[in-house]
């Protein structure tokens, strides 16, 4: 399996036998919510869906997996917004054939999907790979796969010697316990370990700092997973360093 | 006494007690009775409000209208109870209703008002904002014939000023042309102050000459706080009756403590209550205490009785303050007004003389009056769209335009109302402008332009206590979870936000700063920097008001700075200083021209080093936070590479990523509607946010507000082409008396333009701590599990001191065993010949193989490319960046 990072999405394209292009928590439809959290701005749809299609052309892939939270609104709050999400997925399907794991904001969507294009909410294997939206205990059949994840908004900080440089969207990679997760007791999958990548925000207004997710957890999967060995990746695929790195940089002690 | 005033009038001057009037009220009284717009300059007390009111209430008497005839704008703070107390009882005794409004004043107040509607109404510029609002009294305001605008030197130089501008153009559509009458303190440039006031309009200005009737001297009783209570006791002693102003109600309440077992002390500021302040004017006044300790809340016309001598305690920062100041003592207008400034420093001294000096001259500072403030133009379009529901683009820039702060709005208001109706603060339809659904409710939060800073509480889960405050806007922009800051002197690291409240813990180590701005200084100007350095050269202090004492502190000072043979930076010389944590450098410029130059050198020296830079500044020297590799040497590279004409783009790029431009940016989208005063922005990205009002007006309004508020762009490239010159030299030194004295007053982080070294940083500090195994390929005896950072350069086996070390990791440990085999296989001989090219790398490149070879997925063929490159340092490292994002790309990572 190999993987590109494409920094200006941030999206993540996995090639097994196929190519996927990985995108998550567009959250399309944002504006209002954020309109009666107090903050007024025009919808920035447009531009997000032509980010994607960007995204699309660029790296050619055969599938497109749209980790959740593809809408905002729960439930849907105007009939703009219907309209609003059902172009949208006439526009993807024309370009490409795409699936989706739906996400906590996506109740409703499923009236302007295929059958084939809903997958369940607890995850699917597709060519290998697990994909999740990521608020949801994982289906048990992702056993011993890599799971791709969204909905944690991924946002790591990186900092130099004087003070904080980047803050910037990223991805966690982490073994996840099965035990934790309710799998039920495996059989023969001794040597293949369950990990799970998560995936930051497409959504550019979107991002929870890392130390949320760890002090914080707020999914199964975020709870399981194994803290000491995780590793963190820039949008661009540099790989940062394990979590406890990072978290050190704070607490240094430079002469 | 004046001729062809009303009689009623007349008597009541007479009544008052006045047997002659003042010479401004002689000047004034006939050019308010010809109907003429006038601004009055003078000090507090000499009656300025009298000289326009007597006038104004002689014409009033000729015809009363409707509604409200005459407006008395003045700021809240300024609204007293003696001013009240003085017009109600002109007004009383010629037939006129009073009424005041502001914020505070009861719906019962309210209603009487707007059924009966005073003849004379006293209010605030916000509150007029409020007025306008409603259909019942603009109807009142249709009346007003005579506006008066009190203390408009304070509001000309500030947005507030520009609201209320816009605001008499919008009473004016009511009310026809109405007189416009300003009182003002001493400024350096009074027409603009009349052009601020009307506009095109013609107007006069009256002013009575200041210089004269101060005398001022500068005294030095030590920089022990001891010392100076001493010597103000003893002053305090020499008079009948004293007011000290004091910079900081820190200060004053300090202050008065050690001076209250005297018992003929008072303190006098605006965080105590009404009561409290109002007593100890009382006291002061009937002379029950001879000394009052007062911050900026006394400098306003509260009349207090006869002050023999004025005390300023520090340097009052410009020579407006100081004649304000000083202006208050006397009584009557020939007898002079006596001062001193007790100076605490060498810088406060010299500073203090300086501003003496001009004070006598007459050299007082200008005012500067903002132009073009995009926000207060959405404030104030918002504000017509609620008034006419729906008003005609060309209406808007009609009544915009006549006032001096948007005198040719045209393309102006088209952008603000475009950018407006993105935040659905308004609608535009074709070209009219209509009110909205938030329309209202944005302006009930918005009637003032004083930014809204709600403060967000500081928790400390360890002390389990609140350890301060910060500005909200502020935190939005800059505070998140993880970054480390400073309040009350101490390090703490962000844990959590929420709900208005930041939970931090003690950081250990310093990372980061940030700025606050509350209790920002009065900058001091640039000329007054530049003639405090001019001074520092020529130690000659004879023309100046210096005493014996403060002469002679100031030139053992200097003679102390030759000893040490550290070069006094003064107006030929800039010296740099290496200390600890960073680079002083002693510029004499002033705040603001130095919060520019700060920001310009600290954003080269990022970008040129790949670091983060800390800077804080004051009004003689800059302090550059910065790491250890960078030095004294480098700044002045820096500084002298400096073109003047490339200062401002540089400082455009320069701000984008700082909390000051952030801050100022989340301040600007209020006052647009994109943001409610009561939003909850702790799950949005603040910083994405503000991406989104990239090279829109509101970031236009964000750089024009900071270029002129908060730096001084052409003081900075003045230095700059000093130093070009060669009249500036640049001198590095060891650290001196001057550059450790400073009490830095702003404090910001500059970020590299590209965070690759932050990256950078990171990389190393994880391959140092890395994991490996170090194993012997000549006797294969000898093998050793360390980390990267404790393998010696170069490396060596300890058994048969060979260098020919293969570099593992410790997930490798097992291929030991295969090569170590007797009889090996052919995927054995593999692996033996995959750990000799290892080894070899080690042997020929050391240290830097090891450091290669502990890489993330890099191997003998990746780290032999990596090696090839011949590169060091950080180039070295960012291709083991490059090469490990290679082969997180591959399939065996995965």
């Amino acid at each position: 399996m190999k993987m590109e990072f494409l920094p200006d999405g941030p999206a993540l394209v996995v090639e097994n036998r196929e190519r996927v292009l990985v995108a998550g928590d567009l959250h399309l439809g944002i504006e209002p919510s954020l309109s009666r959290q107090g903050v007024h701005i025009r919808s920035r749809s447009r531009e997000r869906i032509d980010r994607l299609i960007a995204c699309i052309e660029s790296a050619g892939p055969d599938t497109l997996a749209l980790l959740g939270d593809i809408k905002h609104g729960v439930p849907f709050t105007t009939r703009q917004e219907m309209r609003e999400i059902r172009d949208f997925f006439d526009e993807i399907r024309s370009i490409i054939p795409f699936f989706v794991l739906p996400g906590n904001h996506d109740p409703g969507i499923e009236e302007f999907l295929r059958p084939d294009e809903l997958f369940p909410r607890d995850g699917a294997l597709v060519d290998g790979v697990g994909y999740l939206h990521g608020h949801t205990y994982p289906n048990p059949a992702l056993r011993g796969h890599l799971i791709l994840a969204g909905h944690h908004h991924v946002m790591v900080s990186v900092r130099d010697e004087v003070g904080c440089a980047l803050r910037a969207a990223g991805y966690l990679l982490a073994r996840v316990n099965e035990t934790c997760l309710q799998f039920p007791p495996g059989g023969d999958e001794s040597g293949t370990v369950t990990r799970a990548l998560f995936v930051p925000a497409f959504c550019e207004l979107a991002g929870y700092d890392i130390q949320h997710m760890i002090r914080d957890p707020i999914s199964p999967l975020s709870r399981c997973i194994d803290i000491p060995t995780s590793e963190l990746f820039l949008s661009d695929g540099t790989f940062l360093g394990p979590l406890s790195l990072l978290e050190e940089d704070a607490n240094d002690s430079e002469p | 006494m004046i001729p062809n005033l009303d009689p009623r009038v007349s008597q009541l001057v007479r009544d008052r007690g006045f047997t002659r009037l003042s010479p401004i009220q002689q000047a004034a009284i006939p050019l308010v009775r010809e109907g003429k717009n006038l601004i009055l300059i003078a000090p507090t007390g000499t009656g300025k409000t009298e000289s326009a009111m007597i006038p104004v209430f002689d014409a009033m008497l000729t015809g009363k209208g409707q509604g409200i005839t005459t407006l008395y704008i003045t700021p809240l703070r300024a609204l007293n109870r003696d001013m009240l107390s003085r017009l109600s009882w002109w007004c009383s005794n010629l037939g006129f209703s009073v009424g005041v409004r502001h914020g505070d004043t009861t719906q019962t107040e309210r209603r009487k008002q707007a059924l009966s509607p005073p003849d004379l109404l006293i209010t605030t510029p916000e509150t007029l904002q409020a007025l306008l609002m409603g259909r019942v009294m603009r109807k009142h305001l249709a009346g007003v014939r005579y506006v008066v605008v009190d203390e408009i030197h304070e509001l000309a130089g500030s947005k507030r000023g520009a609201q209320l501008a816009v605001a008499l153009e919008r009473v004016r559509e009511y009310a026809g042309e109405f007189q416009r009458i300003g009182l003002s303190a001493t400024v350096g440039n009074p027409r603009d102050i009349g052009q601020f006031l009307c506009g095109r309009r013609e107007f006069s200005v009256v002013s009575v000459p200041v210089a004269e009737s101060l005398d001022i001297r500068v005294e030095f009783a030590g920089d022990s706080f001891d010392s100076q209570c001493d010597w103000i006791s003893g002053a305090i002693d020499r008079h009948s009756s004293t007011l000290i102003f004091v910079n900081t109600r820190v200060t004053a309440e300090a202050l008065g403590h050690r001076l209250y077992p005297r018992g003929d002390v008072e303190v006098h500021h605006g965080s105590l209550s009404r009561e409290v302040r109002i007593e100890a004017e009382e006291r002061f006044r009937k002379g029950d205490v001879r000394c009052l300790i007062a911050t900026s809340s006394m400098e306003l016309g509260i009349d207090i009785g006869r002050i023999e001598h004025v005390i300023q305690f520090g340097s009052p920062r410009e020579v407006m303050r100081l004649v304000q100041r000083v202006g208050r003592a006397g009584h009557q207008l020939d007898v002079v007004s006596r001062g001193t400034v007790l100076s605490t420093g060498f810088d406060d001294l010299l500073e203090s003389l300086v501003i003496a000096r001009r004070a006598h001259a007459g050299q007082i500072e200008e005012v500067t009056i903002p132009v073009n403030a995009a926000d207060v133009l959405a404030n104030q379009i918002a504000a017509l769209a609620v008034e006419y529901r729906e008003i005609p683009l060309p209406k808007v820039k009609e009544i915009v335009g006549r006032s001096y702060p948007f005198p040719d709005a045209g393309d102006l208001v088209d952008e603000v109302c475009a950018q407006m109706a993105e935040h659905h603060l308004i609608r535009i339809d074709g070209d009219r402008v209509r009110s909205s659904a938030r329309s209202r409710r944005y302006l009930s939060g918005n009637l003032s332009m004083i930014p809204d800073e709600r403060k967000v509480t500081v928790f400390d889960m360890v002390s389990r206590k609140t350890v301060g405050t910060l500005d909200e806007s502020f935190v939005a922009g800059f505070i998140h979870t993880g970054v480390v800051f400073v309040t009350k002197g101490q390090l703490w690291r962000v844990l959590d936000i929420d709900e208005g409240r930041i939970t931090v813990e003690p950081a250990r180590k310093v990372k980061g700063e940030i700025p606050s701005w509350e209790g920002e200084q009065i900058p001091v100007p640039f000329s007054i920097a530049r003639e405090v350095a001019m001074l520092r050269r020529t130690r000659d202090f004879s023309s100046y008001a210096a005493g014996k004492d403060p002469a002679s502190f100031a030139a053992r000072f200097l003679e102390e700075m030759d000893r040490n043979r550290t070069p006094v930076p003064d107006d030929t010389l800039i010296s740099l200083e290496n200390v600890p944590d960073g680079v002083v450098c002693n510029v004499c410029a002033g705040h603001k021209a130095n919060e520019a130059l700060a920001r310009v050198l600290s954003i080269l020296l990022s970008a040129r080093f790949g670091t983060t830079v800390g800077i804080e500044i004051d009004a003689y020297r800059i302090f550059l936070r910065l790491p250890p590799a960078v030095k004294a040497a480098d700044v002045k590279e820096t500084l002298l590479s400096l073109d003047p004409a490339h200062l401002e783009g540089i400082l455009q790029l320069a701000m984008k990523r700082t909390a000051l431009f952030k801050w100022k940016m989340v301040q600007v989208a209020k006052k647009f509607g994109a943001i409610d005063p009561d939003a909850d922005y702790e799950k949005i990205s603040v910083s994405r946010l503000i991406e989104t009002f990239e090279g829109t007006v509101v970031q236009k309004e964000a750089y024009r507000e900071l270029f002129s508020v908060y730096m001084d762009v052409p003081a900075a490239a003045r230095i700059v082409s000093l130093v070009r010159e060669g009249s500036i030299r640049v001198a590095i030194s060891h650290q001196s008396l001057i550059g450790a004295a400073g009490l830095f007053s702003s404090r910001d982080m500059i970020p590299p333009p590209a965070a690759d070294q932050a990256v950078i940083a990171t990389l190393r500090r994880r391959i140092d701590q890395q994991e490996i195994i170090l194993f012997c390929m000549n006797c294969r005896k000898w093998k050793s599990r360390t980390v990267v950072s404790r393998v010696p350069d170069p490396p060596r086996c300890p058994r048969c001191q060979a260098r020919l070390i293969a570099v593992l990791k410790p997930w490798e440990e097992p291929l030991i065993a295969q090569v170590s085999k007797k009889q090996k296989t052919e995927e054995d001989r593999a692996i033996e010949m995959k750990l000799l090219r290892n080894a070899n790398l080690v042997l020929s490149s050391g240290r830097k193989a090891v450091t290669a070879l502990a890489a993330r997925g890099v191997g003998p063929e990746n780290a032999a490319r990596i090696l090839s490159t011949l590169t060091e340092g950080n180039a070295f490292y960012t291709e083991i960046i490059r090469a490990e994002r290679n082969y997180i790309r591959t399939r065996k990572f995965w």
